[in-house]
């Protein structure tokens, strides 16, 4: 659905990535998750095509999106970071405004998630919370019935009810109708409950790219305390150690014994040794450091 | 699209109608108390021999107007990159950015004719045709340069501004009646050329240089 073959952008003389390279299959939600200034928003204004890559191409339904057929956008749904839609416009002139753009436009869809929102057709965007205004744009989406949306940091600014009605309401959308997804957010738990596969970046590179069952299926936390003037040396296969007087902490997808044999084999003398399973979250921040 | 554009302005096209036509009526009123106090054969001599031409309250009006328009129209969508919704329509960028060009134009273009015409009709009660011609194609410059005032204000601005003040420079060079008789065609050239200037800063938003 999507292929981006290295890609490399430049804000500046600033890197942003180099020859970054990804693919998101059909019917598959790609979460893709970075810490702040890693190129999210980079990645997302280049799949929308509102920039252009200093090198590399990015292929939507086959074609790139640098002279793609403007027609082609009816199947893309686009949800701009902070839920920005026509604010001036009331919530029944937007569904008038967009109907006219697409031809499977169900409005249905729309005036139902509306109703639950309590407000009246005639009330505008504007003045409207930013949980009802998330809810106005996923609506939207969800008349447009696109066979693909790209979501940017589609939690900014929402309370947890609304996050996680957002989510639901998204979810139960995507994977009745078997819609492709690629979004990003900054709170990686909402992703947890929602993506099939995630993407790490980390700065100027990807990390890894796979389904969020097999990386939290395989990736550990181990922790461990390290025997008196013993010390730990760098290691393949683990991510960020930490050492704080003598505690260890540290991830890899190495299960436990492989992990304390290689810790052997290195002259690592330890004790307490513990490993545990853990959420999203906390494997983003191990494979990605906490600074 | 024009049906966004027109939520967007309508009321700002309203208060612009109410305000411009009272301006010229207040014109036309003022014109009249002069007849009165100083009866039109003082008016006629003076707009002949003295290049009076009675509506000089007008001149910034609608380079006023102007302004706010393609404030209005234009700062919503610049808020929030909130052009990026319009780019995203499956239509071409260039055509949906025209068409609100054009809205802003023709609205802006229809306002002044209003305008111009009360301001033809009113003065023909006070002067012969052509003492009446003198006067309007005084006003033309300035409508016109109420037209061109549709303007890049994306990146660059500093730049664009000094451009667009030079260019409307050129619009008010002369207070002379019919100074710009001969100008005229090329101003209006010059309005339609200043319609096509923002597009050069839509193609740099979408290559993501705004």
């Amino acid at each position: 659905m999507i292929d981006c073959i290295n890609l490399t952008h430049y804000y500046g003389k600033r890197c942003i990535y180099e020859n970054l390279s990804f693919s998101v299959p059909q019917g598959r939600i790609l979460g893709l998750l970075g810490k702040n200034g890693t190129g999210k928003t980079t990645t997302i204004n280049i799949l929308s095509g509102f920039l252009k890559p200093r090198s590399g191409e990015c292929r939507i339904f086959g074609q790139n999106i640098i002279g793609m057929n403007p027609e082609l956008r009816r199947d893309i749904g686009l949800l701009i970071e902070g839920h920005i839609q026509y604010s001036f416009m009331t919530i029944r002139q937007i569904e008038r405004f967009y109907a006219r753009f697409y031809p499977q436009w169900d409005k249905n869809v729309y005036y139902d998630l509306m109703s639950m929102l309590k407000v009246a057709p005639n009330q505008r965007i504007s003045r409207m919370s930013c949980g009802q205004r998330s809810q106005v744009a996923l609506g939207l989406l969800m008349a447009q019935n696109p066979k693909l949306l790209i979501l940017d940091d589609f939690s900014l600014g929402l309370d947890p009810g609304y996050r996680r009605l957002f989510i639901d309401y998204l979810r139960d959308f995507v994977k009745s109708s078997g819609k492709t997804v690629f979004l990003t957010s900054h709170i990686i738990q909402d992703m947890e409950r929602l993506i099939d596969d995630c993407i790490m970046m980390d700065y100027g590179k990807i990390i890894l790219q796979m389904p969020v069952d097999e990386l939290l299926g395989k990736y550990r936390q181990y922790t461990f305390r390290l025997a008196e003037n013993s010390t730990l040396p760098e290691m393949a296969d683990v991510y960020h150690p930490t050492v704080i007087r003598g505690n260890v902490e540290l991830g890899s997808f190495l299960d436990a014994e492989e992990l304390k044999s290689r810790l052997v084999a290195n002259g690592v003398a330890f004790e307490d040794f513990s490993s545990q399973k853990v959420n999203l979250e906390d494997a983003f921040i191990g494979l990605t450091g906490k600074y | 699209m024009l049906y966004k554009e027109w939520i967007k302005t309508r009321w700002f096209y309203a208060v612009a109608l109410l305000t411009t036509f009272a301006l010229c009526g207040y014109v036309l009123l003022n014109i009249n108390r002069l007849v009165s106090l100083k009866g039109a054969a003082h008016l006629w001599e003076v707009a002949m021999f003295r290049d009076a031409i009675f509506i000089d309250m007008m001149r910034y009006v609608p380079l006023l107007v102007g302004i706010v328009a393609a404030v209005v129209q234009f700062v919503p969508e610049l808020v929030h990159k909130r052009l990026k919704l319009t780019m995203h329509l499956p239509r071409g960028y260039v055509r949906s950015v025209m068409e609100m060009l054009l809205f802003g134009f023709g609205c802006l273009a229809l306002l002044f004719c209003g305008n111009l015409v009360m301001l033809l009709l009113g003065l023909q009660t006070f002067f012969a045709n052509e003492i009446v011609w003198h006067i309007v194609l005084a006003a033309l410059p300035w409508y016109l340069a109420g037209l061109s005032c549709l303007e890049p204000v994306w990146r660059r601005r500093i730049l664009n501004i000094m451009i667009s003040i030079a260019c409307l420079r050129i619009f008010y060079m002369s207070p002379a009646p019919e100074a710009y008789n001969r100008l005229l065609p090329w101003l209006t050239v010059l309005v339609v050329v200043s319609l096509a200037l923002p597009l050069l800063s839509v193609v740099r938003f979408k290559e993501g240089k705004e």
